[in-house]
């Protein structure tokens, strides 16, 4: 078992800085869980309090039950992955991948095959005797994960670890990562700010802004039920499209979502979980993903400004009145002229409209008032 | 074929890039003239044309005939300085307060700047630095007065000890009173080239050997002086290449009659003879004598460290 718990985790610095508050996170064994934010927003520092790199200001952290907020880091049984892949440029693969086991004072034939058998699934056997300036972006960063497999920890965490490298590489590396994590099946603990790494990588996502988690939920959850504007933003490629001033009317016992002027009768299980939230007509943002427009239909209209062929797809940007529009149309059986000028008419599926609070931002049906109360901030689940 | 074909079109390139590098030089050449000129007047002027100055080592130099109307007379104060018997003495204690000033002067200023590295508080570390570069700016003659002052037979040495010992009085005490007072002024001040260095260490670095399990010496010999160590190899080398070339000033303020036995080195004696006693030619003799040992040095630890360091050394 290598369950970590943090405990309303609070780093405050010394010019008074608060780097993360009362953050709460149950990571269960074996899990793999992405924190996820923009730069700043203390996924870092998170993970760099549990690593032991950070004073924990206030709060508990938990690892395999035991508290671990003053033991020192190498007394975690965790292994880190850096960004910069922090190799020593003066050793070899070879005895970068032993170092550790060497200052924890291993027999040497078991550090060698320790170390042999890392080499062996990273495939960078052929390169132990070479020094890591010999060694390409993908092989240097196949190094460093080696180095942290051959501690065999409890935990592995990663700081960024793909960032340093193209993209061609970074997609080739996030593959080898999750056949890696089914090959040694431990807790994973993952920091990136690209948002693709966080979707295909984790078993639950972490979105954090400002110090504080503003969702944790599975990808699935936190691309289909983002319990605010942040998260709906910040979540999914392109970013999803806000309309600003709609309204959210209700009309004898039925909601409905006005957009630009246009009604749109919500679904029925958008209509319960209004209802069961006892939700008012009020002001709202809507929010609809470029994915979930089809175009040449329905009352919306747009003027093209951009239009981008992906292959598979368009991207379109258009103006819609005030709005900037992006739709991500196929190309396959699409009869509709979105070269740059033309006029299209757009609409959406009700139930795929998002609904935001204009005041506070918060999603009208996923938001949980008491799962942020706790500082776990999750969508809300019903049970109809 | 292939491989030809590879290895022609790389050399083409290369000859390419060149050709390009000449042509824009060649386009902007007032620019080049401009940049390089004072620097390249200036070690003309300053460096290359005093050299003319060495001719006196083999003359018998009149001030009033000049170094091109003075006598030559080849070798013979080289002769003259090498069987004097007092040259073993002068080198001897040359070296010795090289050496050992080496030995001991040299790794003070990279523990100084391993010691800097370690603390956390900026302003703390600020602080510390400031004192410690502090007495690099006192000049020899004063420093020498402060250690006069402090060794004298009244002085807080001895009222800490209880004794009224005349340090200045004794040869065996001019060394480490010479080196101990050198390393006081200078390792601080040293220290600044490899406190510049270890902030080159990565922090990651640095963050993974402590997740790695490393202790403060493990850690310094494994982030920490791989950091510093081209940077160190180079003043090492450089400070070899000195070995011979002890200031005169301080030794000559240390000096006293009675510690003369270990204080009388090749500088203090080009100095006497040269200024105080007027022999030019026999004192650039000795000096020349110096330079090309110190120039020997060099090259041979420049060799010897690039042998040892995959290469690598001062040039």
């Amino acid at each position: 078992m290598s369950e970590v718990i943090l405990k309303d985790i609070k780093k405050v610095y010394e010019n008074g800085y608060v780097g993360t508050h009362d953050v709460n996170i149950k990571i269960k064994d074996k899990e793999f869980i992405v924190l996820v934010g923009p730069s700043g927003c203390g996924k870092s520092t998170t993970l760099r309090m549990v690593a032991g790199l950070e004073e924990i200001t206030d709060g508990e952290l938990y690892i395999d039950g035991q508290l671990m907020n003053d033991v020192a880091p190498k007394d975690r049984d965790i292994a880190m992955v850096f960004q910069s892949y922090a190799l020593y440029p003066q050793m070899t693969v070879y005895q970068n991948m032993a170092f550790s086991l060497e200052l924890r004072k291993l027999p040497k034939d078991e550090i060698d095959q320790k170390v042999r058998e890392a080499a062996e699934i990273l495939g960078i056997t052929q390169f132990l005797d070479r020094k890591p300036a010999a060694l390409s972006g993908g092989q240097r960063q196949r190094v460093a994960i080696g180095r942290a497999m051959v501690r065999d920890p409890k935990v592995f965490l990663m700081d960024e670890p793909l960032s340093n490298l193209d993209a061609k590489l970074r997609n080739q590396m996030r593959a080898e990562i999750i056949k890696l994590r089914q090959r040694i099946n431990t807790t994973f603990m993952y920091v990136t700010h690209d948002q693709t790494e966080a979707m295909t990588l984790g078993d639950r996502i972490v979105i954090m802004k400002d110090g504080y988690v503003n969702q944790i939920g599975t990808p699935v959850e936190v691309f289909n039920k983002p319990v605010n504007l942040f998260v709906a933003g910040f979540i999914g490629m392109p970013v999803m499209n806000f309309f600003d001033n709609c309204k959210l009317l209700l009309e004898d016992g039925v909601y409905y979502a006005e957009i630009r002027g246009v009604k749109f009768k919500l679904s029925d299980f958008q209509q319960k979980a209004l209802k069961a939230n006892g939700q008012q007509a009020c002001d709202i943002i809507a929010g609809i993903r470029p994915q979930h427009i089809s175009v040449g239909e329905g009352e919306l209209t747009a003027k093209v400004e951009v239009s981008e062929m992906m292959g598979s797809e368009y991207n379109i940007h258009a103006r819609s009145h005030d709005d900037e529009v992006v739709m991500v149309v196929p190309t396959v059986g699409l009869d509709t002229d979105v070269s740059m000028g033309a006029t299209v008419q757009f609409t959406t599926e009700p139930d795929l409209i998002q609904l935001f609070d204009k005041e506070s931002g918060n999603n009208l049906i996923w938001y949980d008032e008491a799962s942020v109360a706790a500082n776990e901030p999750v969508c809300k689940s019903y049970d109809f | 074929m292939t491989n030809a074909t590879t290895a022609g079109s790389k050399a083409n390139e290369g000859g390419g890039k060149f050709r390009n590098t000449m042509l824009y030089v060649r386009q902007h050449w007032q620019l080049y003239v401009l940049f390089i000129m004072p620097a390249f007047l200036m070690t003309i002027i300053f460096r290359y044309i005093p050299m003319g100055g060495v001719l006196i080592a083999f003359e018998e130099y009149n001030p009033f005939r000049g170094i091109l109307g003075s006598q030559w007379v080849g070798l013979a104060h080289f002769q003259r300085f090498l069987s004097s018997p007092d040259f073993m003495r002068y080198l001897t204690n040359t070296l010795k307060l090289s050496v050992f000033g080496l030995l001991w002067g040299f790794p003070a200023p990279i523990l100084l700047a391993f010691l800097l590295n370690r603390v956390l508080s900026t302003k703390l570390k600020q602080k510390i630095q400031l004192i410690l570069y502090m007495p690099n700016f006192i000049s020899v003659i004063v420093l020498c007065g402060i250690v006069r002052i402090l060794l004298s037979p009244t002085g807080l040495i001895n009222m800490a000890l209880g004794t009224n010992w005349n340090f200045m009085t004794m040869p065996a005490a001019f060394r480490t009173i010479y080196i101990a007072s050198g390393i006081w002024q200078g390792a601080g001040w040293g220290s600044i080239i490899y406190t510049a260095a270890l902030s080159n260490a990565s922090t990651d670095l640095k963050e993974a050997a402590v997740i790695d399990g490393a202790n403060i010496i493990q850690q310094i010999k494994a982030v920490e002086w791989p950091a510093i160590k081209d940077t160190v190899l180079i003043q090492f080398i450089m400070s070899v290449g000195n070995i011979m070339s002890v200031g005169f000033e301080k030794a000559y303020a240390l000096q006293t009659d009675l510690n003369l036995a270990s204080s009388e080195i090749i500088s203090t004696y080009v100095y006497k003879v040269g200024l105080l006693d007027g022999n030019y030619g026999f004192s650039t003799a000795v000096g020349l004598f110096n330079t090309v040992i110190n120039v020997i040095l060099l090259i041979s630890m420049n060799e010897i460290v690039k042998r040892m360091n995959d290469g690598k050394g001062m040039y």
